[in-house]
């Protein structure tokens, strides 16, 4: 794989194959948000064969939907959930403030009125090593977004369901320092808020944890570029991050 | 009486706030969470049939527990000798601290129904084994074991 301002990115069909990727009752497929296609001139094109594909795989394969960004507009988000999408999945730096989070308002109080839910990724970031951005880019972002969420997006949305990735690059682990900062450190303790633990191991979702409970955790990896270290929790809270917490958020 | 103590004897006298959680399980404990905040979560318990924790600490987290329905008896491990066990019916509570080493069951005919605080909220749990030379074996959870159990 070959993007602007990456070095080539060796691929390896095997890893993607789904022989080798058993025992999951569910798989939700979202365009890759660090492509960037959301924002495109040809959004739409691209998106729309991205939807296509993955809804004619049919079970146990079903769609995250991405949204063109230059006209995200509510018809969009009916159009995708009548058509099987089980949510929407957008970039993070386009939910970064109170213009992005208005922007897309109607979309996302149409996605609350049918009860879906909303995944919040990275988006594009280059740099080298690829660790990099990962580290940098990425936490800032999500970050960000989770914060923005806090202060804009929570209050104009309060029933809509959101999954940050990356368990929002660990920023509600700065509760503390934003309640100290006069920020909506509350928001730390809403329900309709949870976690991805893409790329984290026991430490960190550990800590967590402890912040903003089990219940609001839902494992995740980057398979196949990262490989998953064991979660070393306990069979109780796996059981809760694999198949309890998901459940409820689908 | 604690903080915990007066929290969980208020949330007892207003069964609007938690009534409707109410739902036994003959296999194990029904948990579910009323509140949680950066001081203090709280918790709803329904047991029956002589369901026991198991003796275990709270690490960092003291605690309250108010009898609503029912009646639960809690064990204070003790060396070289029986428990102390007292026995709590529906109007009662106790609570504890985080150095305190206790279990909590079921006792009597009637299914019972608990609310428990636990500050700050709880986060790892100590677990104890007893061997049968009586040697104590500690094991450090997730407080997922204890209050998100598997199913």
């Amino acid at each position: 794989m070959e993007l602007a301002g990456e070095p080539p990115q060796p691929f390896d069909p095997h890893d993607h194959d789904p022989a080798t990727r058993t025992g999951f009752d569910r798989v939700l497929i979202a365009p890759s948000s660090p492509l960037g296609i959301e924002w495109l001139p040809e959004a739409e094109e691209l998106l729309e064969a991205f939807h296509a594909g993955v809804l004619s795989l049919g079970a146990p394969f079903e769609l995250w939907a991405g949204l063109v960004l230059a006209d995200p507009s509510p018809e969009r988000v009916d159009a995708l959930l009548d058509r099987g999408a089980v949510g929407l999945s957008l970039p993070a730096s386009a939910l970064s403030g109170p213009a992005g989070i208005e922007g897309l308002g109607p979309a996302l109080e149409r996605l609350a009125a049918r009860g879906r839910p909303l995944f919040v990724h990275p988006g594009p970031a280059a740099g080298s090593p690829a660790w990099f951005p990962a580290l940098t880019a990425y936490v800032a972002e999500m970050s960000t977004a989770w914060h923005a969420w806090a202060e804009w997006g929570r209050p104009a949305h309060p029933r809509l369901t959101v999954v940050f990735a990356m368990l929002a690059g660990l920023a509600p682990l700065h509760a503390e320092r934003l309640a100290a900062r006069g920020g909506p450190s509350h928001v730390v303790h809403d329900p309709l808020t949870f976690f991805d633990t893409s790329s984290y191991g026991p430490r960190a979702i550990d800590a967590m944890l402890r912040v903003v409970g089990v219940d609001r955790l839902l494992y995740g990896t980057d398979r196949p570029v990262v490989e998953p270290v064991p979660l070393a929790l306990g069979d109780a809270a796996e059981h809760a991050l694999v198949v309890a917490n998901p459940e409820r958020v689908l | 009486m604690s903080k915990l103590e007066r929290l969980v004897r208020e949330l007892a006298s207003s069964p609007e706030q938690w009534a409707h959680l109410v739902r036994h399980d003959a296999d194990q404990r029904v948990y579910e969470e009323l509140h949680r905040d950066d001081d203090v979560a709280i918790w709803l318990i329904c047991w029956m049939d002589d369901h026991d924790t198991g003796y275990h600490d709270h690490d960092l987290s003291g605690g309250a527990v108010a009898v609503v329905a029912g009646t639960v008896a809690e064990d204070r491990l003790a060396l070289g000798g029986p428990p102390v066990t007292r026995a709590f019916g529906a109007g009662e509570a106790f609570h504890f601290s985080a150095a305190d080493i206790h279990r909590v069951r079921h006792t009597g005919h009637t299914p019972a129904v608990t609310i428990h605080a636990y500050s700050p909220p709880l986060w790892r749990m100590g677990a104890y084994e007893i061997l049968e030379g009586g040697e104590l074996r500690r094991h450090s959870l997730s407080y997922a074991e204890e209050l998100r159990p598997m199913s």
